[in-house]
Parts: C-alpha cells; structure tokens; sequence
C-alpha cells in the first residue's frame, strides 16, 4: 500500500509532464505554421458593375509583409486603404494573416488582371495576380463609361479679362435622369493655386433639365466669379465630387469590407465620384504699359472719385487731413492712395484707410501740413485707373482746393508742428508690399566659423567654474568640521606651535641664553602635546604623554626629564653642543611622535 | 579674506567672460568681393533684375556665407522673381536666426498670403520659446550656469549671507532649466523640420504609397512639419491640422 506521501509525489509528477508535454506541443504547434508562410492576392467581388466597386486583398499568411505598389491598370483607379492583422488559435494551432486592402474604381466596363505583383515577405517572395469583371449598370444598358451617365463643364463669361478684373466661371454637373445623389457638391482640385485673388466661393445657381444625344440630363449650375493678381494663361479643369446613391438590393452583397457603405442598416448606401470636367482656358491681359499715366496707382475696372479736405481755415503748421474717396466696381482692395503732388510748403504723411461700411468703396485719409501763410490752396489731385469696358486708362481730377492759412510767430509754430506725431503713430501699413531689402552686414559669418560657445576651449572653459565650486566645497566642509572638532583643530596646531617655540630655542642658542633655551624647550614640549593630545596647560606631564603615546618611551622620558632638570638646574648640559644636541633630539623626537597616527 | 575670495571669483568670472567674446570678435573681416557682390545684389534688385539679385546672393551663400541679411534679401529677390517656394523656404531660415525680427515675420506672413497658404499657428509654449533662437538660449543657459556656480560659491565662502545667496541661486537654477527647454524646443525642428512645399498640385494622401486615396492638397509653397518618415522617401506631414503622406521630391527641407 501507497502512504499519502507516495500518492501526492505521484500526483505531482503526473502534473509536471502534463504541462511539459502542454508547452512542448504548443511551441511546435506555433512552429509549424511558420513553415507554411503564403501570399494571396484577391479581389472580392469578380464581378461588378460600373458604378460599384471592389476590394483588393494582399494578405500575407503566417508572415510579414510590407505595403505593395499596384501597378497602374487602365480602366481601373486602385487606392490604398490601410492593413489590418488577424490572429486564430483553433485547436493549439496559430495562425496569423496581415492583410494590406485597396479600394477599386473602375472607370469602363471589360475584362481587367491586377498584376503580376511581386510580393516580398520573410522567407521569400511571390508573385501574385487577380482578375476583374466589370460589366454595365443594370438600368443603363448603354454606358461604357462613368462619363456617360455624369460629367461637368466649365465656361466663362469673359474670354480674355485683364489683370484684376472680374470674370464669371459657370460650371455645369450633368446627372443622367434616374440616378439619385445626395445634393452635395465639393471641389477636390483644379483650379489655379496661386495668381487668383482670394478662394473662389461656388453657389449652386439653379437646375434644370437638358436633352443630350436623346438622354436627359438633370443639370446643376455652379457660379463663382474671380480676379486674377497677374497676367498669363489660367487653366481650369475642376475636379467635382459628388455622392451617387445606389440602392443596396441592386447590388452585390461583398461583404462588409468597402470602407465607403454609406448606410450599413439601410437599403441605400452612397459612392463618392469624381467627374470628368473640360479644360478651360482663360488668357488674363496685362494692364498696358502704353499710355499709363502716372497717377495710375493699380486701379482696374470702373470707378468714380471725390476728395474733401478740412478744416479750410488752419494756421501754418496745423495739419489739413484730406480724404480721399474712390467707388465703384473693380480692384479695390488693390488700389494704392493718389499722390498728391510734393512742395516745399507742405509736409505730407502717409495716407491710411479708413474702414468703410459701405460695400464697393475704399477711403484714403491723408494729412498734409502747410508750413508757411503763403500756401492758398492744396493741388488738384488725380486718380487714374484702367477702365476695362473701354480698355484704355482713365484720369479723375478733383481740386485744386482753397484754404487759408494764417502765419504765427516761429516758437508757437515750433510747438504745433509736433502735433503730427499722433499722426504718424495711426498711420497703418497699407501691407501692400514686401519690406525693403536689408543693408550689407557688419561683420560676415561663415557656415565653418563656430559661434564662440560651440569652440572646443568654450567647452573646456565650462568646467571651471563647477571646479572652482567643489574646491569652495571642500573648503567650507573643512572650516566647518573643524569648527565643530576641537580636539581635530587642535591636533592640527600642533606642528606649527612646535616649530614656533624650536624657533625661540635656536635664537636663545645663538644668544647663548641658557634659561631661555630651556624655557623655550619645555613651551616646545607643552604646545605640542598639549595640542596634539587636546590636554589643557597644565595636564602636559611625562606620565600623561606616555600613556597616550606608549610608542616614544624611552626618547620621550629622556627628552622630558633632561630638559626639566636642566631647566631647574638640577643636571648641567651648559656647553653649546649639549643643547645643540638636546635641540636635535627634540626635534627628532617630536618628528617621530608626529609620525604616530593617533 | 571674504572679500578677497569674492573678489578672485569675480575677476575669474570675468576673464572665463571676455575671453568667450573675444573668440566671437575674431570672426574673419569683412572681404570686399563678398561686400561688392553684395552691394550689386542690391543694385540689381533696385533695377527690378530680380533674377540676377537672387543668383547673386545665392553666390555669397554657396561660397559659405551665412548671414541672415543674405538669406531674407534672397527671399525677397525670390518673391519679386514670383518663386514663393524658395522664398519662403529663406524667410523661414532668416526666421530661425532671427525670430523677434519684425521685417523678416511680415514679409514671411506676406508670402505666405500670396501663396495662400496657411500660416502655422505655434502652441503657447512654441511662440514662449521662439521668442530666443536657439543660440540665444544656449546663451541664457552659459550665463545662468556662470551666475549660479558663483552665487554657491559666495553663499559657501560668506557665511552670513549664505542662505540668501543660495536662495538667490535658484534663478540662475530656473533660468538654466528654462534655456534647456528653449534649446530642445529648437532641438525638435531637426528632429522634426519644416519642409517648403515645391511642386504644384501636390496631394498629401493617406498612406506612404503610390496610389494611396488622396486626403487633401497642399498648396505650392505651404510650409509644413515633418511628424515622421519612411525609408522609402516618404515623410507625414502636418499642414493646417491636417495629416498626410508626401514624397521627399514634393518637398524642400527648411532646416539645414
């Protein structure tokens, strides 16, 4: 019989081959599909007509693989629409697939093969092809083509405007009658990017109904109007998008891959389509440069002008605003402020807007100064523009305008003068034109010459400051350790007090004064231990240096009963090299006690 | 000795600081070729011979000069020439050397107009940073790191007035973190640069693929910022909020 130990050991072991065997099986099972690595091209479905569309599939089993480019197939319009991974586990076993997708458009019926398309995965790679059936819509028989059943065309009213001046874009969407869309147009490109004035704002105008060939069409007028900012030949060829509403139950169900179902619950579901569209050519005429007239300031179209000056009555230095208003249709916003013709007895400012509420009409204030009583009136001033109507410049006079000024004495005339300022500080830039150029710099930098802070003794330099702050660190950390350890402090007196005192000693030597020899001696031996050891004055004795510096016995006992004695006269050493001697051995004996670590 | 310690720190200071800008004065003379070809430039562009003017200041520029005078009047002669995209591309690099100058931002904005393109709307943060170039904050960051290192030492050396000076040090210690933060903003434009747009009819699409459904146009000689890139000369651009693919060819890079 089996105790319960045995059983439970048995149970155990049975449960470690179980899984053993369980993640054994399942890094093979995960293994082999890694031998099995495909590609697959499709395209779901085959078969579609005219206005559907279908779903190229590149799918990459149990591999990777990166985006493929199509090659471009006639007829067909392929656009890429992003990838997607799958992971199955059935049965232990793994599979995963990255599935790249295209959206197909086509744009005629026939018989069309995508491919051959080299495929690159890890491991290899492959070279794949789908086939494409489209065929025609079910309720037009006769279309071969998108452009049969919707198209548009763009014309203008004006063949040949100038520079400036407004003409009129129409564009027509044709819509073969029966086929529904949703009502909204926009405008995916097309049109001139740069040289027009401002972005052209399409109103759908009216729709009506045209017989083309025997079919009806439902036609959509769209009208704009635009303004060139230069002369040249403007193309345009709008690309219109429109959404044709296709009910479902006339389709293929194809699953619910195509990223454009419009109504996933409903009967209907949408297509954006683009329309074919005509060129049109507009050939903008520049401004003539024979017979402009030099108060022509950019003004093009049909304008009328006034000016009004106050106040009539000023003193000489006083400003006079003049303001000028010009109206009509036309380049406004592109017309600079008429000149007024410079003179010594006026000061003239800048001319600045003025907002106007009124549509079709801009206003220039200007302020002018006459300096002197002399001045009866302000010139005539013109304004020339180019009337496109008659094509040629036209010139508006206005003024001259009388006023009266009166003189005043120099300083008061001194003072008004700067009333001005106010003036110039409301001028605004008209922002008409770029600011002039900038003048030659002062010194010349080259692409090679490094900024001072990118030179490799700059970067050198960098360090010494952080130095410089760990060498004040450790100074201060040190001041304050010894500020707080007297006995460290103390012990680091010593040398210095010693020296001090075997200084004394050798002067009293060489003086041959023997009691302050001794007496300096004996300073020696109490400074110095009595810093060393942290002993107050009168603790330093031979027994309690000894029993802190065991090590110097015998020299320490020597050195302090030969200098006590000889101190009190109580032993003899008078002749000069007995010090001299005894001089030495003090110091050697300190030298070695200093060597003591303690 | 206080005073002794304040005063060799000082003129240690002091000499780390004028030998730094005694290197910047060293920079070469001005040599009359580049000066004359220069002043023609200009007289070019006075005769409205616009094309001659920028082929001129291209001159200076690939023969190594690197003002930012040469570059914004090369954009200007660009714009007068009607080449928004390398006008733009210069105004946007006379930018980046000098962002406060005010001549350079309208005549870019200007451009821009013209073009009609979008003008990119900085975040707060972005215009807080582009107020400095880049050279600007690494010098903000020198200085502050020079006033810092200096007021610890004096608030090591003073005792008595140390906790004042190493609470005074904090500034420099906020200017230097401040500057960093300037430094990586401009750090980001080589990561992540503008790029001109330089063909017309450019669309950005959706994916980094020929054939890729088409997500918007780009106008000739909008700027836009790079968000990333492939290895097969793709690059996702950002433009007026909007994402999208474009190849390299479509596109000039503004930052060297």
């Amino acid at each position: 019989m089996m105790n319960f130990e045995e059983i439970q050991i048995g149970w155990l072991d049975r449960k470690v081959r179980y899984w053993t065997f369980l993640i054994l099986y399942s890094l093979f099972a995960s293994a082999v599909p890694a031998l099995a690595a495909d590609v697959k091209m499709s395209i779901e479905p085959q078969l579609i007509s005219l206005l559907d569309r279908a779903v190229l599939k590149i799918e990459f089993i149990n591999t990777k693989g990166d985006t493929v480019d199509i090659p471009e197939v006639d007829g067909l319009r392929i656009q890429y629409q992003g990838q997607s991974s799958e992971t199955r586990i059935i049965n232990l076993k793994r599979s995963s697939k990255v599935i790249h997708k295209y959206l197909v458009t086509p744009s005629r019926i026939g018989d069309f093969t995508v491919g051959p398309v080299n495929c690159s995965y890890k491991g290899g790679q492959k070279e794949v092809t789908a086939q494409l059936r489209v065929i025609k819509p079910e309720d037009d028989k006769q279309a071969q083509q998108i452009s049969e059943i919707m198209f548009s065309k763009i014309s203008t009213d004006h063949a040949a405007p100038y520079v400036h001046e407004s003409f009129g874009l129409d564009l027509k969407v044709y819509i073969r009658d029966g086929v529904q869309i949703d009502g909204n147009f926009s405008l995916r490109g097309g049109i001139p990017e740069s040289g027009l004035e401002g972005d052209l704002k399409w109103d759908v105008t009216h729709k009506e109904q045209e017989e083309r060939n025997g079919v009806i069409f439902n036609v959509y007028t769209l009208r704009t109007s635009a303004k060139t900012l230069t002369a040249g030949t403007f193309s345009f060829r709008p690309q219109v998008q429109l959404n044709v509403v296709i009910p479902r139950q006339d389709r293929r169900p194809y699953g619910l891959d195509d990223p454009f179902f419009g109504d996933f619950f409903g009967r209907q579901e949408t297509r954006p389509i683009v329309l074919d569209c005509n060129t049109l050519k507009v050939t903008v005429q520049p401004i003539p440069l024979e017979l402009r007239p030099d108060s022509f300031t950019g003004g093009v179209g049909t304008f009328g002008f006034n000016v009004s000056i106050g106040p009539k009555q000023v003193k000489a230095g006083e400003p006079v605003t003049v303001k000028m208003r010009i109206f009509g249709r036309g380049n406004l916003s592109q017309i600079t402020p008429p000149t007024i013709e410079a003179s010594h007895d006026f000061k003239l400012y800048e001319a600045r807007i003025l907002s106007s509420k009124t549509p079709n009409e801009v206003i220039f204030e200007q302020v002018i100064i006459p300096t002197s009583d002399s001045v009866t009136n302000i010139p005539a001033i013109a304004f020339s523009y180019f009337n496109t109507k008659t094509a040629d410049f036209r010139t508006l006079t206005e003024g001259p305008f009388p006023i009266e000024v009166e003189a005043v004495p120099q300083q008061a005339a001194q003072v008004i003068a700067t009333i001005p300022s106010s003036f110039r500080q409301e001028t605004k830039i008209l922002g008409r034109d770029i600011v002039y150029l900038k003048s030659i710099p002062k010194k010349w930098k080259t692409i090679n010459s490094l900024a001072w802070h990118r030179t490799n003794p700059f970067y050198i330099s960098l360090a010494f400051p952080a130095l410089f702050l760990l060498v004040m660190a450790s100074i201060s950390a040190n001041r304050n350790a010894l500020a707080n350890d007297v006995a460290r402090a103390r012990r680091q007196k010593a040398p210095k007090a010693a020296r001090k005192n075997l200084q004394r000693a050798e002067q009293a030597l060489r003086k041959k004064d023997e009691a302050a020899f001794y007496e300096a001696l004996w300073d020696t031996l109490v400074d110095y231990f009595g810093h060393r050891l942290n002993l107050a004055p009168g603790e330093v004795s031979l027994s309690a240096v000894l029993a802190r510096l065991p090590q110097q016995i015998e020299a320490l006992e020597a050195l302090f009963t030969t200098i006590e004695q000889r101190r009190y006269g109580i032993q003899s050493g008078d002749n000069k090299t007995d010090m001299k001697n005894l001089l030495k051995q003090t110091t050697a004996t300190l030298r070695q006690c200093e060597r003591i670590k303690r | 000795m206080k005073i002794q310690f304040a005063t060799l720190t000082t003129i240690l200071f002091a000499t780390f600081s004028s030998s730094a800008f005694e290197k910047e004065s060293q920079t070469p003379p001005i040599q009359p070729s580049k000066s004359v070809i220069f002043l023609e430039a200009q007289a070019a562009y006075d005769d409205r011979r616009y094309a001659e003017a920028a082929a001129l200041y291209e001159k200076l520029l690939k023969g190594g000069i690197n003002n930012l005078e040469v570059e914004y009047n090369l954009a200007n002669a660009y714009f007068k020439n009607g080449n928004l995209p390398d006008s733009i591309l210069h105004y946007r690099r006379a930018v980046y050397a000098a962002p406060r100058d005010p001549d350079i931002r309208a005549n870019l904005h200007f451009a821009l107009n013209a073009a009609g393109a979008a003008e990119p709307v900085p975040s707060l943060i972005e215009r807080f940073f582009g107020t400095l170039s880049q050279n600007e904050w690494i010098m903000v960051a020198i200085g502050a790191y020079f006033t810092f290192t200096l007021l610890l030492s004096l608030g090591l050396l003073i005792r008595s007035t140390k906790w004042t000076l190493f609470r005074l040090s904090l500034l420099p210690a906020a200017m230097i973190l401040i500057s960093t933060a300037g430094w990586w903003q401009w750090r980001q434009l080589d990561i992540r640069p503008e790029w001109v747009v330089v063909q017309s009819g450019t669309t950005a699409l959706f994916g980094p693929i020929e054939g890729s459904t088409a997500h918007y146009k780009v106008p000739l000689a909008a700027l836009v910022r790079q968000r990333s890139s492939d290895a097969k000369g793709w690059v996702e651009i950002q433009y007026d909020g909007k994402n999208g693919w474009l190849k390299e060819e479509y596109i000039q890079r503004v930052f060297p």
